[in-house]
């Protein structure tokens, strides 16, 4: 069987949330009140750990070790969307980009719980209370958030001005959307982006936030097939730093 | 600044050097009590606060800062203001020798859930629920009850049922996670182990 379709798939998810995790982690320490340090630090790393279980799929499908996976590939070669890749800039651009994603995500391992390859529904299931918890996290503060002061809800509506056509290059079509489909793996890009609108609408009807005119948006992609911004290789080489100082050291 | 961590050089220069100013009074979030539930079965217990602007994001705080590491299957949270506190004893005195006497009544408009501190020095754990009009009534029903199970106790905490944020059966997924997830515990690395063999390679 030819796995080409199904490694893609892995790819993109695992790299994901390698980048998103590692840019949430640089909050640790620097977050706006130590309980939010803590919880927005936690799910940076609930994010590596799915990332590296996603990897362990690819090392079993034949693909080299997750560390070196990890750690070892130039910007061109990973697949994550340029929405995970952006430098932080203030809180709300990290909670925006947190609520666009993690509902994305959240969804697309539900639906990944009824996928053909078993392996990956197993590893669906696992991560559902994880999952539960980012987007609880995410929609209440942005409900809160965006109903509060002239202050709080502005900033984040610029936010969410500026990463709505990142978050669209989250759901960039790969060249296998129907393979997957046909042979049952993934719903496919355009389910899930129908999904996810329907998810971000729902919680901001809530708050004065107002969703950008879709129509009036370019989606950034390009990420999916190693087109990065300048952002991603700074990145790696800060994150593979300690790595590579000596890469058969033993953790 | 110049600091080994890249995300502290990156940091913008703020403030100006000079005088540190006086912080305003009364400029943080309020806190609410964290109540934790280690297995089913076992009764939930008092592990901390937190701080937070309402009920509901106290329990999202409260999740990742009480229960990331330890097993844990529900928690629930309540604003601290609401929980009224008997007063405390030592020794061999129990708390319910010391409560004052009300006038007996049959009011029973709200449900509190009742805490005991069986030790000086732990924390809270709760026993039960009894009905009341008023928080002193709920502590007095609560040792006529015997929820203390004729034990020396040396506080009681009170709170209305109502008042708090209870995790909901389906939220109990929230505690489904990777079970490999040993990474988050700094045991794993074993450090101490790895510090020996190398200072053992190091000496020969």
């Amino acid at each position: 069987m030819n796995n080409e379709a199904l490694k893609e798939l892995l790819y993109k998810m695992a790299d994901d949330l390698l980048i998103l995790g590692h840019r949430n982690s640089e909050w640790t320490g620097m977050g706006p009140l130590l309980e939010e340090d803590i919880a927005f630090s936690s799910m940076a790393q609930d994010k590596i750990g799915q990332s590296l279980a996603l990897y362990q799929l690819l090392h079993q499908l034949g693909e080299q070790e997750p560390d070196t996976v990890a750690f070892m590939r130039h910007a061109r070669l990973f697949h994550n969307c340029l929405l995970t890749e952006l430098p932080n800039a203030e809180y709300d651009f990290s909670l925006i980009r947190h609520f666009l994603f993690d509902t994305a995500d959240a969804l697309r391992w539900k639906s990944l719980t009824q996928s053909s390859y078993t392996p990956l529904a197993q590893l669906a299931g696992k991560v559902r209370g994880e999952l539960r918890y980012h987007t609880l996290h995410a929609n209440t503060w942005i409900k809160r958030l965006g109903s509060a002061t002239d202050e709080s809800i502005s900033r984040l509506q610029q936010s969410l001005n500026e990463l709505m056509p990142y978050a669209l290059g989250i759901f960039e079509p790969s060249p296998f959307e129907e393979e997957l489909i046909k042979r049952n793996i993934f719903e496919g890009e355009r389910h899930l982006q129908a999904q996810w609108l329907l998810g971000i609408e729902s919680v901001l009807n809530a708050t004065e936030l107002r969703l950008p005119d879709l129509k009036s948006l370019t989606p950034a992609y390009g990420g999916r097939v190693g087109k990065h911004s300048l952002h991603l290789q700074p990145l790696l080489d800060e994150m593979s730093e300690v790595f590579k100082l000596d890469p058969t050291a033993e953790w | 600044m110049n600091s080994l961590d890249p995300r502290v050089n990156r940091l913008p220069s703020v403030g100006i050097p000079g005088p540190i100013q006086p912080k305003a009074p009364l400029d943080q979030w309020g806190t609410f009590e964290v109540f934790v539930q280690p297995k089913d079965g076992k009764p939930f217990q008092h592990e901390g606060i937190v701080h937070a602007p309402d009920l509901e994001l106290s329990y999202i705080l409260a999740k990742e800062t009480f229960t990331r590491r330890f097993t844990c299957v529900s928690l629930f949270v309540v604003d601290t203001r609401h929980v009224y506190v008997s007063p405390t004893t030592e020794g061999n005195i129990s708390v319910a020798d010391v409560l004052p006497t009300l006038e007996q009544t049959n009011d029973d408009d709200f449900s509190f859930e009742v805490f005991m501190l069986p030790k000086r020095g732990k924390q809270h754990i709760h026993i039960g629920a009894v009905l009341a009009g008023l928080p002193q009534e709920a502590m007095r029903r609560a040792i006529e009850k015997n929820l203390h199970q004729g034990k020396v106790i040396f506080n009681l905490w009170v709170v209305r049922s109502k008042d708090i944020r209870f995790t909901s059966p389906e939220e109990k997924e929230l505690w489904i996670t990777l079970p490999e997830k040993k990474f988050r515990d700094a045991a794993e690395y074993k450090g101490g182990e790895k510090l020996k063999t190398f200072l053992e390679n190091y000496s020969r």
